[in-house]
């Protein structure tokens, strides 16, 4: 009993820290409508501050990757993405690839391009007991985090002026605008959002394994990207659900898989989504692409 | 004396010769050059190959695939094992099947067991992934590349796991990937101009276009998936038989931008663009490297294990090309449409050969009388409801117009009818049989068509090639659907449109090619959606015009939804007035002139006095 209970933090703690992912993938998504490759990087980014920072107090290190996140998603925008604004979506996805590249091999000059490895707070790698469950202390932070998250997003949307106009852009871009929304602004603001997300999955993703490399945000993006579709496009809660979904399905998939079959964990987590979409093309909670426009 | 062809037959040579001219140029240097250059440049047509497989599907479907890598993965693992020599599979793979291990297959044969592998593979990777939407593709063909990178990599006894294989025999020669590279290209053009490849770039134009026609969106992604796999495939056979060492990053995320690179700056919906994207990029990245080595040379940066300088400088391109350049330098045309090759023109096109009784013409007079009927259909949107109970039947060789206000439902019935929405209630049958639940493409090969309210043109496609696609939508070979597209288009004195894109048209044009595209299909049921919105007076009187002759010579029964009441009580024996969603009336324009209902909602006291005048 202890040990399912155990295992099922593990992969709620997963699954949060795969919300997290998703939700700064659908925010830039559900404003702008482009998937952004480059989400990947961001996260990557704001692990590297740590490693650059690493020695400095350890809360001024998380601030300041925190910042990067938010001011390289921000000047990502500016340059790259806002030239293809209108493009298509599968145009704005090379072009994210691109800064994607470009971000990823930067580090690999100015760095190198094998992991380096950061040293953590300690307090962070013990466990409490809790009624028998030993529960990581990291894992408190992954599920505290996310709770903050979602409950400051839902009070950002719904509760502010800003979130109304960000709201109003997801629904209809062109007609906010018309109405006097400034795109730029509200675009720039998604940005900025979605790079301190990216940057708080880095930060976990550092505390979680200990080092930096700079391809460590390839499986993140997709883990987002696949949230995002299974969950459905442009929907904001989808994306939490089709994260903590696959957090969950990946966190299980370790402790109950056969041990010849742990080491093909990541192929089996991401096919079991494709398969989802073979019955529900749009995602769990449906989407606004596909729409036929008639 | 042969039919009209889709695009002159110099054009179609020319856009073949180049390509082909410039692979052979590549392989004449590297079979000139050093031992190091030759190696570089098989590389280079390798990844042209798996560049030009890319464009198969990428190219001619609109939908990126960045998970084509891990076919040309695939087919190199293949082509690796099946011909290690017994010493080192013992060695580094010691799990593989003896029949594979004991294989020793040559050079070509491995290449092509490459080939056959990689395309079952795309086919049953493709079997789910080509479900999805438009978007989703993009992101599972990326989950894909990862799932084949994690099981190459962690499945040690088959593939040697992370440590990858060496000592595979190096046999490939410039010659051979010189003309594999050559076979690449006229695939992919054979399959860009054949019915397949041009239904696909129908779905790529215009997907809902695409399906009023009857195109089946996964079935023509499925085929070119499955053949972009194989050329991948081949591309990484012939490389691994160059370099003799595989390991799982070898066809990985870098390679999946460097192709992504190569297609988009090349142009990607041009197979020539495929090609020269390739070329270009591989001697800007060598240059790249060579700077990354001189600075080697002078001991101030010692090269890592990446080369990252080349990379950020690849990204840079793709990323400038994305913003300023996003047709790339072929700008999605083939050598034969290139302004610059073409010879000066004077005159202006010669007209399309007359259509003579082919095969292919549609025929004048049909029989085959049926109806089309809907009965006590309702629909509603989050509440609102557009349609109550609404009966419409519409009979083969009969012109029905359908009239009433702005948002009385008109679009919607419509939509309904040809499957592109489904009733809350309701039934529509096509010739006594119910069509409930069938889809649009189903509904079109079935003898419906229709135009929308947005003229929907395939915009890089000529006018000739737009009306084509709609018989190839019916299946039709080539060579019916030119007759068929030259006949519709002369029928219609559409002519004048055949050479030119469709993008480049007035949109009065525009409109009138779509109503020759769905006639294309040789539809016995015509919908058409108000299609003389936004036309001037004159195009307006050829619209009638070609309706009568549609009439006349086509036989199908037509819904006419359309505003302009002149042309509705010309053509219209009889009409029906919805209105908030209900049928108001049925009857004769007389009739329908003379009920108050009518009048009252729709057409205005100053109807009769408009009309009169």
């Amino acid at each position: 009993m202890t040990e399912l209970g155990q295992n099922l933090i593990d992969a709620l703690a997963l699954g949060s820290l795969y919300a997290l992912i998703a939700l700064g993938i659908t925010l830039v998504y559900t404003v702008m409508g482009m998937m952004n490759f480059a989400h990947g990087e961001f996260i990557m980014l704001a692990a590297y501050a740590l490693y650059v920072l690493a020695g400095l107090p350890f809360g001024f290190a998380v601030a300041a990757a925190l910042l990067t996140g938010s001011v390289v998603a921000v000047l990502a925008e500016r340059v790259a993405f806002r030239p293809v604004r209108n493009a298509d979506l599968s145009a704005q996805l090379v072009t994210s690839l691109a800064v994607a590249a470009i971000l990823q091999n930067i580090v690999t000059v100015a760095v190198n391009a094998r992991a380096q490895s950061v040293e953590t707070p300690t307090a962070l790698s013990e466990t409490t007991s809790i009624g028998g469950l030993m529960v990581p202390n990291l894992e408190f932070v992954t599920l505290g985090l996310t709770a903050i998250v979602l409950a400051g997003l839902g009070w950002l949307l719904y509760r502010t002026r800003t979130g109304l106009t960000m709201r109003a852009a997801a629904e209809n871009f062109d007609m906010a605008r018309l109405l006097g929304v400034r795109a730029d602004r509200v675009i720039a603001i998604s940005f900025a959002i979605s790079g301190a997300l990216a940057a708080a999955v880095g930060v976990l993703i550092v505390m979680q394994t200990g080092q930096v490399s700079p391809t460590m945000g390839l499986t993140p993006v997709l883990v987002g990207f696949v949230a995002v579709v299974i969950g459905g496009f442009g929907r904001i809660f989808g994306a939490v659900i089709g994260g903590l979904l696959l957090g969950a399905l990946s966190s299980l998939l370790g402790v109950y898989l056969p041990d010849g079959l742990v080491p093909f964990r990541d192929a089996i987590v991401f096919t079991v989504p494709v398969l989802i979409l073979i019955f529900r093309p749009h995602g769990l909670l449906g989407g606004e692409v596909g729409r036929a426009r008639v | 004396m042969s039919s009209a062809r889709l695009r002159p037959r110099s054009s179609a040579l020319v856009s073949l010769l180049i390509p082909l001219a410039l692979i052979a140029l590549v392989a004449l240097v590297g079979a000139t050059g050093t031992p190091s250059l030759e190696g570089t440049v098989i590389q280079i047509l390798c990844n042209l190959i798996i560049v030009v497989g890319l464009q198969v599907f990428v190219g001619n479907s609109g939908v990126y695939s960045f998970g084509q890598l891990g076919f040309a993965t695939a087919g190199a693992y293949v082509a690796a094992l099946l011909t290690l020599p017994a010493a080192f599979v013992l060695l580094q793979t010691p799990g593989l099947p003896d029949f594979v291990a004991d294989a020793n297959a040559g050079p070509l044969v491995s290449t092509l067991i490459a080939a056959a592998f990689s395309a079952l593979l795309a086919a049953v990777i493709g079997l789910p992934l080509m479900r999805t939407s438009t978007l989703a593709i993009p992101i599972s063909t990326f989950a894909f590349l990862i799932v084949a990178y994690n099981v190459v990599a962690n499945w040690d006894r088959i593939t040697g796991g992370n440590a990858g294989l060496v000592s595979i025999p190096t046999t490939t020669g410039v010659g051979a990937a010189g003309l594999w590279a050559g076979v690449a290209v006229v695939l992919a053009l054979a399959f860009k101009w054949s019915p397949s490849g041009y239904r696909l770039q129908a779905t790529r134009e215009d997907e809902v276009a695409a399906r009023s026609i009857g195109i089946g969106l996964m079935r023509e992604r499925m085929i070119a998936f499955t053949i972009s796999g194989a050329l991948c495939g081949v591309g990484g056979a012939l490389a691994v038989h160059q370099s003799g060492v595989l390991n799982p990053t070898t066809f990985y995320f870098g390679a999946t931008v460097t192709t992504m690179t190569m297609l988009v700056v090349g142009g990607a919906r041009s197979v020539l663009g495929a090609v020269a994207g390739a070329i270009a990029i591989a001697v800007v990245n060598e240059l790249l490297r060579g700077i990354e080595n001189g600075a080697d040379l002078f001991g101030v940066i010692s090269i890592g294990e990446a080369p990252g300088l080349a990379a950020i400088g690849l990204g840079l391109i793709l990323l400038a090309t994305m913003i300023a350049m996003p047709n790339g330098l072929s700008g999605g045309r083939e050598a034969g449409e290139l302004p610059w090759l073409r010879r000066p023109r004077s005159s202006p096109p010669p007209p399309l050969p007359a259509a003579e009784e082919t095969d292919g013409a549609v025929p004048t007079a049909r029989p085959a009388p049926g109806t089309l009927r809907a009965e006590g259909v309702s629909l509603a949107f989050a509440g609102l409801r557009v349609l109550r109970d609404v009966d419409l039947t519409l009979a083969s060789g009969e012109v029905l117009g359908l009239i009433g206000p702005n948002g009385a439902g008109k679009t919607t019935l419509v939509n309904v009818l040809s499957g592109f929405q489904r009733p809350d209630a309701g039934t529509v049958s096509l010739d006594g049989a119910s069509v409930a639940g069938s889809s649009p493409a189903r509904l079109a090969r079935r003898g419906l068509g229709r135009t929308f309210q947005a003229a929907l043109p395939f915009p890089h496609l000529s006018g000739l090639e737009n009306v084509a696609v709609g018989a190839m939508g019916m299946g039709a070979s080539r060579r019916r659907a030119v007759a068929t597209a030259t006949d519709v288009l002369t029928r219609l004195d559409l002519t004048e449109l055949a050479r030119m894109p469709a993008g480049a048209m007035p949109p009065g044009s525009q409109r009138l090619l779509g109503v020759a595209r769905a006639l294309a299909i040789q539809p016995r049921y015509l919908l058409l959606d108000e299609p003389a919105a936004g036309l001037s007076d004159a195009e307006g009187e050829q619209l009638t015009a070609i309706l009568r002759n549609v009439l006349a010579d086509f036989g199908c029964g037509i819904l006419l939804i359309e505003h302009d009441m002149n042309i509705v009580m010309k053509l219209c024996p009889r009409v029906q007035v919805l209105d908030d969603g209900r049928t108001l009336r049925v009857g004769t324009p007389q009739e329908i002139q003379a009920d108050p209902a009518v009048i009252e909602s729709y057409l205005g006291s100053n109807f009769l006095a408009a009309v009169d005048a």
